[in-house]
């Protein structure tokens, strides 16, 4: 490229720094707007074709999912709490976000290996598709609060819109583990059964069935938990159900947060490094 | 001197063996597929020149080269305008979305704008033919339907330097003439072409110059019939 002043010729594929590559990612988004919006259109459209009931799953899966842990659990503990449905039916719609974020990132170079060997443009946008239309479902699915503010007589508040924030929270988490693993699924497909296995272990590691303040009658269980980067998003989507700003530790609203933006940086950065070498792999 | 277009200078490109369990079972070198050696060479802007070769001989990973597909393991490849690349009419289609909407996915995906699709709407449609059925859902469409509207969504497409990767010989024999024709008016258009076809007599015909590659190594460059002589001298030779 030096020494060719006056000349049009530019190198193909030259990119800027790695380090800028969080940055560039979101000018990207925005540039590549209109193939975004039809990527995603085929993703959420894909997901229920031929199915009687279509959108209506995803309000019905995390509803079924939560009787059944319901039940479960009132056998095995005898739960009190009259809330107890509702903490689960939020800890799996905000769960089940931040799983299928992770999983449908680390796949979504491997998922499209037909369209990036035809033509290019940046393969992040894979990626960033696959987290839009499932954070669309989540949306989609947490209408089912609605009834249940209802059905438990909750008043309806400005807080509730922390829920929503909570399922972008839940994304941004699972965004950057993510990129930093698609290039490596490409080479090895045993990330992604890995990455299967730690999103039903999680399950159980997250207040999923359980909550925060259960943790915290435990004494010492919360000081482990606290550093679980899916307490937060969790407690704050309950505690915006019930209408009240969250009372979840400080100093774990920012292991939180800090987990996202760090893994963020990290795995796009790394994820525009090796992309190139990656896609020879598929 | 005129302008150069396309500058590949030295360019290696190996792909990665797969690491897999049957790898113990056979005592092959568990070295990289050298698919790309040391190639070099240039495209003036307006020239139209073309690569032949026989299969696996590294034509299509080079076009994917200067696509920006793949990176060159070693030396470098430059270009002056807006790249794209021809291959594999339909990227992307999917089953359940309507021909429409599969138009406007293939043609935001081949970078295509907006408002551009908007436009082109209604030409996509009288180019391939399919009137009615647009607003069905692609997977009732016969293998001719799809290519029709893949060709006719990357027939809209404007770049300075165009890579045509065999995509010609679809459908019946009159979409098949129809097609040839749009493709030349593209080559016409676009200025800078390079193309990989096994069809010789359309390389002698629109070809400038022709590259005989073998074995990922560009064996003779130049006259569109002295390189198909090359190519046939060495497939002789094989046997």
């Amino acid at each position: 490229m030096e020494g060719n002043e006056g000349h049009r010729l530019r190198e193909i594929g030259a990119k800027d720094s790695f380090l800028f590559a969080p940055i560039s990612s979101l000018s990207i988004l925005y540039s590549h707007r209109f193939l975004i919006q039809n990527l995603l259109k085929r993703e959420t459209k894909g997901r229920y074709t031929n199915s009687f009931l279509g959108y209506s799953w995803t309000v019905l899966e995390p509803a079924l999912l939560s009787a059944v842990y319901y039940f479960l659990f009132i056998m095995l503990a005898d739960n009190p709490d009259r809330y107890y449905p509702a903490w689960v039916i939020i800890g799996v719609i905000v769960w089940t976000c931040f799983g299928k974020c992770l999983q449908s990132t680390v796949t979504s170079l491997t998922r499209n290996a037909s369209t990036i060997h035809l033509v290019y443009f940046p393969r992040i946008i894979f990626s960033y598709s696959s987290i839009g239309s499932t954070i669309w479902t989540t949306m989609m699915s947490s209408l089912v609060l609605l009834p249940l503010l209802l059905a438990y007589n909750v008043q309806i508040s400005w807080q509730l819109l922390l829920v929503p924030l909570a399922i972008f929270l839940a994304a941004f988490n699972a965004v950057g583990l993510g990129l930093l693993l698609a290039p490596a699924n490409c080479i090895n497909r045993d990330i992604e059964h890995l990455i299967r296995f730690i999103v039903r272990a999680g399950f159980f590691v997250s207040p999923v069935m359980w909550t925060w303040d259960m943790a915290v009658e435990r004494g010492w269980a919360a000081d482990v938990i606290v550093w679980n980067p899916m307490v937060f998003p969790i407690t704050l989507a309950r505690d915006g159900f019930m209408g009240h700003v969250t009372e979840f530790p400080v100093h774990g609203v920012m292991i939180s947060i800090a987990w996202g933006l760090l893994m963020w940086i990290i795995g796009s950065a790394l994820f525009s490094k090796f992309e190139h070498s990656a896609v020879k792999y598929l | 001197m005129s302008e150069q277009s396309i500058v590949v200078e030295d360019v290696s490109l190996s792909f990665p063996k797969k690491k897999s369990i049957l790898q113990i079972f056979k005592k092959t070198d568990s070295s990289n597929f050298l698919a790309l050696n040391s190639v070099s060479f240039s495209v003036k802007k307006g020239e139209v020149l073309g690569i032949i070769g026989r299969n696996g001989c590294g034509k299509s990973t080079l076009l994917r080269v200067i696509a920006g597909i793949f990176s060159p393991d070693t030396g470098q490849c430059r270009s002056a305008g807006k790249i794209s690349l021809l291959a594999g009419l339909g990227t992307g289609f999917t089953g359940h979305l309507t021909g429409r909407e599969n138009a406007f996915l293939y043609g935001s995906i081949l970078g295509h704008e907006q408002s551009l699709m908007k436009e082109l709407m209604k030409e996509i449609i009288s180019f391939s033919e399919l009137e009615a059925f647009i607003d069905e859902p692609l997977r009732t469409y016969s293998a001719g339907m799809k290519a029709r509207l893949g060709l006719a969504v990357a027939s809209a497409l404007n770049p300075e330097i165009l890579l045509i990767d065999e995509v010609l010989g679809v459908g019946d024999p009159v979409f098949k003439e129809k097609s040839k024709k749009k493709i030349l008016d593209m080559v016409a258009e676009a200025g800078t072409v390079v193309i990989v076809s096994h069809s010789f007599d359309l390389m002698t015909s629109i070809c400038d110059r022709v590259i005989h590659m073998n074995g990922g190594e560009i064996k003779f460059t130049g006259d569109p019939k002295e390189a198909i002589a090359s190519y046939y001298a060495l497939e002789q030779g094989r046997k």
